[in-house]
C-alpha cells in the first residue's frame, strides 16, 4: 500500500453538501517537512480568499479607500523630485519621471508586501494555532494583496513613458519582470515571516529596514552616478538588478550592465530557495512557537 | 498496514499509535544562552521539557462519538491539535481517514474587519472546502446561527455569543468526516448549548465521527458513547462512556455541572 500523503484530504471533492466523502487517509507523524511544492495548486482557493481579505482590510473604514494606492507612490514621487532631481540634480539620461516611476513600481510593491508579509503569521496567529489552514498561504496572500499597488504604479510609468515618447517595445516583457519581482519578494517575506514567529525583532526592524532600503537601491537615483565603493555596495542589493531590468524593459535607450542583472537574478534564486526551505522547515512548529 | 480496517468490519476513522508530544518549556533561548550552548560553556543548560502526550494508543471507528476527559494539562488539547493538523507529534503516528473539521477555539480565525459572510468563506476555505460548497451552505450557516440579519456586519461588532454561534454554525453545516470540538460549549447560553448538543447528536446519527472534549461530564455522557480518560499525557482508561466517566468522577469527585 502506498503511503498516504499528509493533508491530501482536501483534494477529495465534496460530492454534495452533507454527503459523506470518500475518506482519504493521511498519516501524521514527526517529519521535518510536510509541505511539498506539488501541494501548492491545491492551496490556490484559500490563498485567493486570504489575499482578497488582506486587500479589503487595508482600506476598511477609510473614506478614500483604494485611492490611497495612487496617493502613496505619488507622494514618494514628489519627494524624489525634490530630493534627487532638484537638490542632487541627478541625470538618468531618460526623463526623470519615467525613471522614478519604474523604480517606484518595484519599490512600492516590495514595501507593501513586506509590511503585511513579514507579520502575516503573527497577525493570523489564531488561524495558525487553531486551524489547518496552510501556512504557506499567509505570506503569499500578503504579496498578492499588494499587486494592485504594483499595477497602478507600473501603469503610470507606462503612460508617462508613452507620453514622453520613450516607451520601449520591450515593455511586452513585463510579465517576466513581475515573476522576478514576485519570486524575490516572496523569498524575503517568507524568511522574515518564518523567523518572526520566534524572533519578534524582525517586526521591530522592518519599518527601519524599509526606510533605509529605498536609499540602498537605485529607486530614485541612477546607479552609475554613485561610483566607487557606494556603487559596489548598492549592486549587492538584489533589488538593484531587478529595478534596472524593469527600466530596460520599459524605456527605450536605457542601458544596463548585464553583470548587475545576472548577479541579481542569481541572488533572487538563492533567496527564493532559502525562503522556501526555511519556511517549510519551520512550518511544522509554527503553531507551538507563535 | 491494515487498510483502515481494524476491529473486524468497522472502518477506522482515527487511530493513534504510540503518539507522543514533547514541548520545550519556557521562553526561547536568548542569544547569550545559545552562545553558551554552542561553545559548551559551563552553565549551559538544556531547557526543561514537558511531555504533553506519552505513548498514547487508541482507535476511533467511523461513526463513533468519542469523548476525551482529563484535568487541565492532561494533553486533551494537544491531541486535538495533532488531529486537526495544526501541530505535529514528536513521536508515534496518527492515522486520520477523511476530512477533519476542527473547532478548537470559538471565533478562531475570524477577522474583525470582515463581515460574517466573508468570515464564513475564509474559515471554510482555510479547511480546504470548495467555494461552491461554502456558497451553498451559507444560508444554512446563517439561519443555524440565527444571524441572518447580521451576515453583512463586520464581526468586530458581534457580541461574544454571536461569534460563538457563528463558529458553531460553520462547524455544524460544513461537510466533513470527523468533527472535533474542544471545550467550546462553555461560552454559549443554555438554549443554544442544547441545540448544539442536539446537532452534534444528529451528526453522530448520520454516521459522522465526532470527537468531543468538555469539562462538563454531563455533556460528554450526553454526546459520547465511548470515552478516553487522559491523565498527564497517558491513557488512564478507555471504554464505554458510562464506565470511564464513573471511574473519572470517582477519582476526581468533580461535581456535575
Amino acid at each position: 500500500m502506498n503511503r498516504p500523503e499528509l493533508r491530501d484530504y482536501t483534494s477529495a471533492e465534496a460530492s454534495g453538501p452533507l454527503e459523506l466523502e470518500l475518506p482519504v487517509v493521511r498519516v501524521i507523524r514527526p517529519v521535518k517537512r510536510r509541505v511539498r511544492l506539488r501541494h501548492l495548486p491545491r492551496d490556490g482557493p484559500v490563498i485567493r480568499v486570504l489575499a482578497a481579505r488582506d486587500f479589503k482590510v487595508k482600506y476598511k473604514q477609510s473614506v478614500l479607500g483604494p485611492l490611497w494606492l495612487v496617493f502613496q507612490p505619488l507622494a514618494l514621487l514628489a519627494a524624489f523630485f525634490v530630493a534627487f532631481r532638484n537638490l542632487a540634480d541627478v541625470q538618468p539620461g531618460i526623463p526623470y519621471s519615467v525613471f522614478a516611476l519604474v523604480g517606484l513600481s518595484v519599490w512600492a510593491f516590495f514595501q507593501a508586501s513586506m509590511i503585511i508579509g513579514a507579520s502575516s503569521l503573527i497577525s493570523n496567529s489564531m488561524l495558525v494555532r487553531f486551524t489547518p489552514c496552510p501556512r504557506f498561504a499567509f505570506p503569499t496572500a500578503a504579496i498578492l494583496a499588494s499587486l494592485p499597488t504594483w499595477a497602478v504604479t507600473t501603469l503610470a510609468a507606462g503612460v508617462v513613458a508613452a507620453a514622453t515618447g520613450t516607451l520601449s517595445p520591450r515593455a511586452l516583457l513585463w510579465p517576466l519582470g513581475l515573476v522576478w519581482l514576485f519570486m524575490l519578494t516572496w523569498g524575503v517575506a517568507a524568511l522574515a515571516a518564518s523567523f518572526s514567529v520566534r524572533y519578534r525583532d524582525i517586526l521591530a526592524a522592518m519599518p527601519f529596514l524599509l526606510q533605509v532600503g529605498v536609499f540602498l537601491a537605485p529607486i530614485g537615483y541612477p546607479l552609475n552616478q554613485l561610483g566607487g565603493a557606494a556603487q559596489r555596495l548598492v549592486e549587492l542589493n538584489p533589488l538593484t538588478g531587478l529595478v534596472e531590468a524593469c527600466r530596460w524593459m520599459m524605456v527605450s535607450g536605457y542601458h544596463v550592465s548585464p553583470r548587475v542583472i545576472c548577479f541579481s537574478l542569481a541572488t533572487t534564486a538563492i533567496i527564493a530557495l532559502a525562503g522556501w526551505r526555511v519556511f517549510t522547515r519551520l512550518e511544522t512548529t509554527m503553531a507551538d512557537n507563535i | 498496514m491494515s487498510a483502515g480496517r481494524e476491529n473486524g468490519a468497522r472502518p477506522v476513522a482515527v487511530s493513534a499509535r504510540s503518539l507522543s508530544k514533547r514541548y520545550r518549556l519556557g521562553e526561547h533561548r536568548s542569544l547569550q544562552q545559545t552562545v553558551n550552548v554552542v561553545l559548551r560553556r559551563p552553565g549551559a543548560t538544556t531547557p526543561p521539557s514537558l511531555d504533553a502526550l506519552v505513548d498514547v494508543n487508541f482507535t476511533v471507528n467511523r461513526g463513533e462519538a468519542f469523548g476525551l476527559v482529563g484535568t487541565n494539562g492532561s494533553g486533551k488539547s494537544t491531541l486535538l491539535q495533532i488531529l486537526a493538523g495544526t501541530t505535529l507529534p514528536t513521536g508515534g503516528e496518527m492515522e486520520v481517514h477523511g476530512r477533519v473539521l476542527p473547532l478548537l477555539a470559538v471565533g478562531a480565525g475570524f477577522h474583525g474587519e470582515l463581515t460574517g459572510a466573508e468570515n464564513v468563506t475564509l474559515f471554510g476555505s482555510s479547511l480546504g472546502i470548495p467555494r461552491e460548497v461554502i456558497a451553498q451552505r451559507m444560508d444554512a450557516v446563517s439561519s443555524f446561527a440565527e444571524l441572518e440579519r447580521h451576515m453583512d456586519t463586520p464581526v468586530k461588532r458581534f457580541s461574544s455569543g454571536m461569534l460563538s454561534r457563528l463558529s458553531f454554525a460553520i462547524a455544524m453545516q460544513f461537510p466533513a468526516d470527523v468533527y472535533v470540538f474542544d471545550e467550546v460549549l462553555a461560552v454559549v447560553d443554555g438554549e443554544f448549548q442544547g441545540r448544539c448538543i442536539d446537532e452534534i447528536k444528529r451528526l453522530h446519527r448520520e454516521g459522522r465521527t465526532v470527537v468531543f472534549v468538555s469539562h462538563s461530564l454531563d455533556q460528554v455522557s450526553q454526546v459520547c458513547d465511548r470515552v478516553i480518560w487522559l491523565e498527564r499525557g497517558r491513557v488512564e482508561r478507555d471504554g464505554s462512556s458510562d464506565q470511564v466517566l464513573d471511574a473519572y468522577e470517582w477519582r476526581h469527585h468533580s461535581p456535575e455541572t
